[in-house]
């Protein structure tokens, strides 16, 4: 259901201001969301001044220059660093990315922002707890589905057919797109969102998988698909430039041709 | 979501299953709509045209056949999309199962009331101009 302003204890308040590093001649200021269970009170907005000398070049730079030089309590997931986890998604100056390939050449001027994905229980800081959106994954069942018995070596493939997984697979599940949709805000429990979606097409438009239709019969609902109401913003937070809203659409023109 | 820790998060996400519904509605959404493409630029151009010719001019023109049909036709399409489109936003919006049951059933009844409205008066017109 629609919540247009933040629960009560939610609502975030004004946090500590960091000390400047000393000597740093290139500081820039980041305004971070903290948050603890195991502390009182309601979230807060800690300040820190960076050295962007020293802090390498994207955000999950600055978030490890802050971690390892000014406070080693901040609490954010990273793996991989270079775009093929998912892990270090939050919302940064405004938008849902990974922090690992957003470079600050990429960020507006002033103070910037970095806070969780928006509108998901928050574990600890940048931390967001994504339970729902993993089990909303597991329910498109994201894998190949046969009667026919496997063949001795491999399901084959045509090039033609591999081709329209393109732009598909290359999901990895950062959640940037689903905490993006408003739809997904409002009624997330009930709307699948864009990234099981996106999930959901590149198992219906694969060649070798033979339950397309149950997969469809399971997606054919007015809140699990159809809540997309085309806001397009997942396409245009996707890190990896993907486009979920193209792949519902695809998703919906399967539901209409197989009444029509 | 569940609030209920014994609950597990693939219950959650599965909820009450799908409801093998909603393709119908979003087809005829579309479909009202390609009508409405060619039916309401015709309405006010038309309605447009036809005010100038005041009161009596607008009563002659609501009364002529293919005026009434396409005046009929342009309120069914918009009250059809508008039934289902209010339906969308209801469901969007409203989380509460008994105010929402409230409103969609409201929302059915005020746009099948208002095609019936729009539609009986231009038929009386037309009727009225033929007696």
């Amino acid at each position: 259901m629609v919540e247009l302003t933040l629960p009560k204890n939610s609502k975030v308040g004004k946090g500590k201001t960091w000390p400047k590093p000393q000597g740093a001649t290139n500081l820039r200021q980041f305004k971070i969301y903290r948050y603890s269970p195991e502390e009182a009170g309601n979230p807060r907005w800690d300040l820190y001044w960076v050295d962007m000398d020293k802090a390498g070049t994207m955000i999950l730079d600055v978030l490890l220059y802050i971690k390892n030089n000014i406070d080693p309590t901040l609490a954010f997931r990273r793996s991989c660093r270079e775009g093929v986890c998912g892990s270090c998604a939050m919302n940064i100056a405004g938008n849902n990315t990974i922090a690992c390939t957003k470079g600050f050449d990429e960020l507006p001027g002033g103070v910037i922002s970095i806070s969780p994905l928006p509108h998901l229980p928050v574990v600890k800081d940048l931390i967001p707890d994504l339970t729902n959106f993993y089990a909303q994954h597991a329910y498109v069942q994201p894998f190949l589905k046969t009667v026919t018995p496997a063949p001795e070596k491999e399901w084959k493939q045509s090039e033609t057919d591999r081709e329209e997984l393109n732009g598909l697979y290359e999901c990895i599940l950062c959640a940037c797109c689903s905490t993006s949709c408003p739809s997904y805000w409002w009624n997330g429990d009930k709307y699948l969102g864009p990234a099981a979606l996106l999930q959901a097409y590149r198992w219906l438009i694969d060649s070798r998988d033979e339950a397309t239709g149950e997969r469809l019969d399971d997606l054919e609902d007015p809140f699990k698909l159809y809540r997309c109401h085309t806001i397009m913003n997942c396409a245009q937070v996707c890190p990896k430039g993907l486009n979920p809203a193209k792949a519902i659409a695809k998703i919906k023109h399967m539901m209409v041709e197989r009444v029509s | 979501m569940a609030n209920n820790q014994f609950i597990t998060p693939a219950k959650a996400a599965r909820g009450l299953g799908s409801a093998k519904s909603g393709t119908s509605d979003h087809i005829r959404q579309r479909v009202t709509a390609i009508a409405m493409v060619f039916l309401v630029p015709w309405f006010l151009y038309s309605v447009i045209h036809a005010s100038g010719a005041g009161y009596d001019g607008a009563v002659e023109w609501a009364g002529k056949p293919w005026n009434a049909i396409l005046l009929i036709l342009t309120a069914g399409a918009a009250f059809y999309h508008m039934r289902i489109g209010m339906q969308i936003v209801i469901e969007d919006y409203i989380g509460k199962t008994g105010t929402r049951s409230a409103l969609l059933i409201l929302n059915s009844f005020a746009c099948i009331a208002l095609f019936a409205t729009v539609a009986l008066s231009v038929l009386k017109l037309w009727i009225g101009a033929d007696a």
